[in-house]
């Protein structure tokens, strides 16, 4: 089963339109919707969450239409957004207890767990928090209902190095049931590229690509080479290509580069910048 | 919709507890002065509760943060009108102590009297939150609190008046307990015809 699909979905405001995108996020798997601010990505978890209404398309989650019955499926849906939007004077036992009404599942021990694990005040009000820890006192709700599908806008942001990495560890963790499913969106492309078992690439509201990550990172790598050298490769090698004073870069399949030419390794975030403006598509 | 009250609860405690020390303020006010003024403010005020916790919570984000959470639009809506109409009573019934021990060490109580009072004073405390309230589902906090706030300036001057004609030279010509039910029965229609509306707009609204 996937735990959201996505099909035709399509919203316009003044100014932006998120065209025609199609998604699929398979159960037990984590899905990192990449782009750069304005790109769409907080509209597309909008859209899913029922928040904003979409003008046309379908979005299936947990196996249920969003327009239909949304709060039912909000059980089994942990949500952390960019500002974690926990009123301001609430201290965090007084969030456990108003969660505590809020989801039928609610697990107290869990959360009691990780807001120790996090090590998030009990006395201090939410408004004297730091963003890190705002953020995870809203990762630490998102976990403590038996979510099955965590919906996670920027997350990741606001946090120490440290504490990501922890953070990222325990995302990881949730996915190792393979009931359990992950759309995460993110700036720190370091941390999907860690996470994710699948990548999207949002750019002006356009999908420009959605494909495991695996598989990408196996059939992409990186030829820095000349002038030259570039216009002696295939042209169904190159994907996409730049030259600067110094030489050319150029992202090309591994499998069709001809002997000679040494691949370097292609990361996700110089494959997402080279496809938004590093280089142009061969 | 328990955790939504529960929240409300939290920040009333936090936000509002001085309404209720200013109510009983006014409440001791009320018992020595012969002025309707010291009944009427309060009241009015607790109307303005359920518009100031929506402030907080747009500057909280909780308005997008409860659109994730496993509450219908409506629940969040109704959660709002309980908190307010819980206050107001709260008011409504200090007020009403108030003006029966004045009346009472006064020698003037009159059930007549009494109940106009307590009448208009539950018309004005539900018809203010009644009219705001929809403003501000649709059209956000600050916008919907400019409409509150010239809406209490006249609420408290008709009121004031109606209280005068009732005791003034048309009280042999009305009929206040016929009409002031009659307009009671209007104020608590609004009220829900308000929380219909509310609804309808925060469903339509993006958030």
């Amino acid at each position: 089963m996937n735990a959201l699909e996505i099909k035709n979905l399509t919203k316009s405001y003044p100014g932006f339109t998120l065209d025609n995108l199609n998604l699929t996020l398979p159960s037990g798997c984590i899905l990192g919707l990449i782009g750069e601010n304005g790109a769409g990505k907080s509209t597309t978890i909008k859209l899913i969450l029922d928040m904003i209404h979409k003008d046309s398309g379908t979005i299936t989650i947990l196996g249920r239409d969003n327009g239909d019955g949304m709060e039912v499926a909000k059980e089994e849906i942990g949500v952390v957004l960019d500002e974690a939007g926990i009123p301001e004077c609430l201290t965090v036992p007084q969030v456990g207890k108003v969660m505590k009404h809020t989801f039928r599942n609610w697990d107290a021990a869990e959360y009691a767990r990780l807001t120790k694990k996090l090590g998030l005040p009990e006395k201090k009000p939410f408004k004297d928090f730091s963003r890190g820890m705002k953020m995870k006192l809203a990762i630490a709700v998102a976990m403590s209902h038996n979510s099955k599908l965590l919906i996670l806008d920027e997350a990741t942001s606001g946090l120490d190095p440290v504490v990501r990495d922890e953070v990222v560890e325990m995302f990881s963790d949730f996915t190792r049931d393979e009931n359990h499913s992950i759309l995460i969106s993110s700036h720190i492309v370091s941390d999907l590229e860690k996470l994710c078992d699948y990548v999207a690439f949002l750019h002006k509201g356009k999908l420009l690509l959605c494909e495991e990550k695996d598989r990408l990172l196996a059939e992409y790598g990186l030829i820095h080479c000349t002038a030259e050298e570039l216009k002696q490769l295939p042209a169904e090698t190159v994907r996409y290509a730049k030259e600067n004073p110094y030489g050319a870069e150029a992202m090309v399949r591994r499998s069709a580069v001809p002997d000679g030419f040494s691949v370097s390794p292609v990361s996700i975030e110089e494959m997402f910048v080279f496809m938004v403006k590093g280089g142009a598509a061969v | 919709m328990k955790g939504l009250l529960l929240k409300d609860w939290y920040m009333v405690w936090k936000y509002c507890k001085y309404y209720f020390l200013l109510g009983i303020v006014f409440f001791a006010f009320s018992i020595v002065e012969d002025n309707m003024f010291f009944v009427f403010y309060p009241c009015l005020l607790c109307g303005i509760i359920p518009a100031n916790l929506l402030g907080y919570d747009e500057r909280s984000r909780w308005m997008q943060y409860s659109g994730t959470l496993p509450y219908t639009r409506a629940q969040i809506v109704s959660a709002k009108y309980l908190i307010g109409l819980f206050a107001q009573t709260a008011m409504l019934f200090l007020m009403g102590i108030a003006q029966g021990i004045r009346m009472g060490m006064n020698g003037s109580f009159r059930g007549n009297d009494f109940l106009v009072i307590m009448l208009l004073l539950l018309i004005a405390s539900t018809i203010t939150s009644s009219i705001s309230l929809p403003f501000i589902f649709r059209l956000g906090v600050e916008k919907g609190r400019a409409a509150y706030y010239v809406l209490v300036g006249l609420i408290c001057g008709i009121s004031v008046m109606m209280t005068g004609l009732f005791r003034g030279p048309f009280r042999t010509v009305i009929r206040p307990n016929l009409v002031l039910v009659l307009l009671a029965v209007a104020g608590v229609g609004i009220y829900a015809l308000s929380w219909y509306l509310s609804v309808v707009f925060y469903r339509k609204r993006e958030l």
